[in-house]
C-alpha cells in the first residue's frame, strides 16, 4: 500500500441504520485499499463491535448522541481506527454480551486501547497485509 | 414445509443482524421458546454482531435448562468467524447443512 488514506464518519447513535452505515462505509474504504476478505471481514467485525458498543449507550439511556469513526493508514501496512462516543464506558461493560464484543475486538486487532476521558474512545490497530499461514509449507 | 419440519419451530432471519435488530431477534426467539425443538435459521444472514450472539447464548442456555433442543444454521463465513473470535463456537450446535441440523434436532435422518 502506498500513500495515506483516511476515512471519517460521524452519525447519530439513535439512528437504527448507524451500525450498518459504518460497516458499509468501512467496507468500501477497505476495498479501495485492496484489503480483501477474510482480512477485510475481520476488520469490519472488530470495528462493528466498537460501533455497537457506542450505540449500546443510546439504547440504554434513550439519549441520542454522536458516534465518530476515524480510520487512517499508517506505515508498515497498518491501519489505525478510532471509534469515539460520549457515553460512559462502564455502563456498557455491565450489560450482558458487551464483554463478548470487546473480546472479539481484542481477538482481531493487533492492539486495542480504551480511553474513557470525556466519553469512550476505542483505538484499534490492524495489519493490512494478511499474516502468512502458520501451517504453510514450502518445498 | 415438510412433515418433519412441522414438528419443529423454525425461527428464520434474513439480512444483516446487528444491535439495531436486537429486540426483533429477542422477540422471535421468545415466541419459539416453548417448542421442543427449535431451528434458528441464519442461512440468509450475512452478518451478525455480538449483541445477537449474546441473545443466542441466552436463548440456548434457557433452552437447555428447559430440556429443549436447538440448532443454529449458518452459511456465512463471517458469522462462523465471529463465533470463533468470541470463543463460543463449541457452545452452540452449529450447522452449515440444513439436513444435518434437522437430524440433530429430531434424531432422525432428514434426507
Amino acid at each position: 500500500m502506498t500513500g495515506r488514506a483516511e476515512l471519517r464518519i460521524n452519525r447519530d447513535t439513535g439512528d437504527a441504520g448507524t451500525p450498518k452505515a459504518f460497516r458499509h462505509a468501512l467496507a468500501a474504504f477497505l476495498s479501495a485499499l485492496a484489503i480483501e476478505p477474510p482480512l477485510r471481514d475481520d476488520i469490519i467485525i472488530a470495528v462493528g463491535e466498537a460501533v455497537a458498543n457506542a450505540v449500546e449507550h443510546a439504547y440504554q439511556t434513550g439519549d441520542s448522541g454522536t458516534v465518530e469513526l476515524h480510520a487512517v493508514t499508517d506505515a508498515d501496512d497498518t491501519l489505525l481506527v478510532d471509534v469515539f462516543d460520549r457515553g460512559a464506558f462502564i455502563d456498557r461493560e455491565v450489560r450482558e454480551g458487551r464483554g463478548l464484543g470487546l473480546r472479539i475486538v481484542r481477538a482481531i486487532a493487533r492492539a486495542v486501547s480504551i480511553d474513557t476521558e470525556g466519553g469512550t474512545r476505542i483505538h484499534m490497530v490492524f495489519k493490512t497485509e494478511p499474516e502468512p499461514a502458520a501451517d504453510q509449507k514450502f518445498g | 414445509m415438510s412433515e418433519l419440519e412441522s414438528s419443529l419451530e423454525v425461527v428464520r432471519f434474513a439480512g444483516e443482524l446487528d444491535i439495531s435488530r436486537r429486540d426483533e431477534v429477542t422477540g422471535a426467539l421468545e415466541r419459539a421458546k416453548a417448542a421442543p425443538a427449535i431451528l434458528v435459521d441464519l442461512s440468509e444472514v450475512p452478518y451478525a454482531d455480538s449483541t445477537v450472539l449474546a441473545e443466542l447464548l441466552r436463548f440456548h442456555a434457557q433452552a437447555q435448562a428447559n430440556g429443549r433442543r436447538i440448532a443454529v444454521l449458518i452459511h456465512s463465513p463471517q458469522i462462523a468467524r465471529i463465533m470463533d473470535y468470541a470463543g463460543v463456537s463449541a457452545t452452540f450446535p452449529v450447522f452449515d447443512d440444513r439436513g444435518a441440523a434437522l437430524t440433530h434436532l429430531t434424531g432422525t435422518n432428514a434426507t
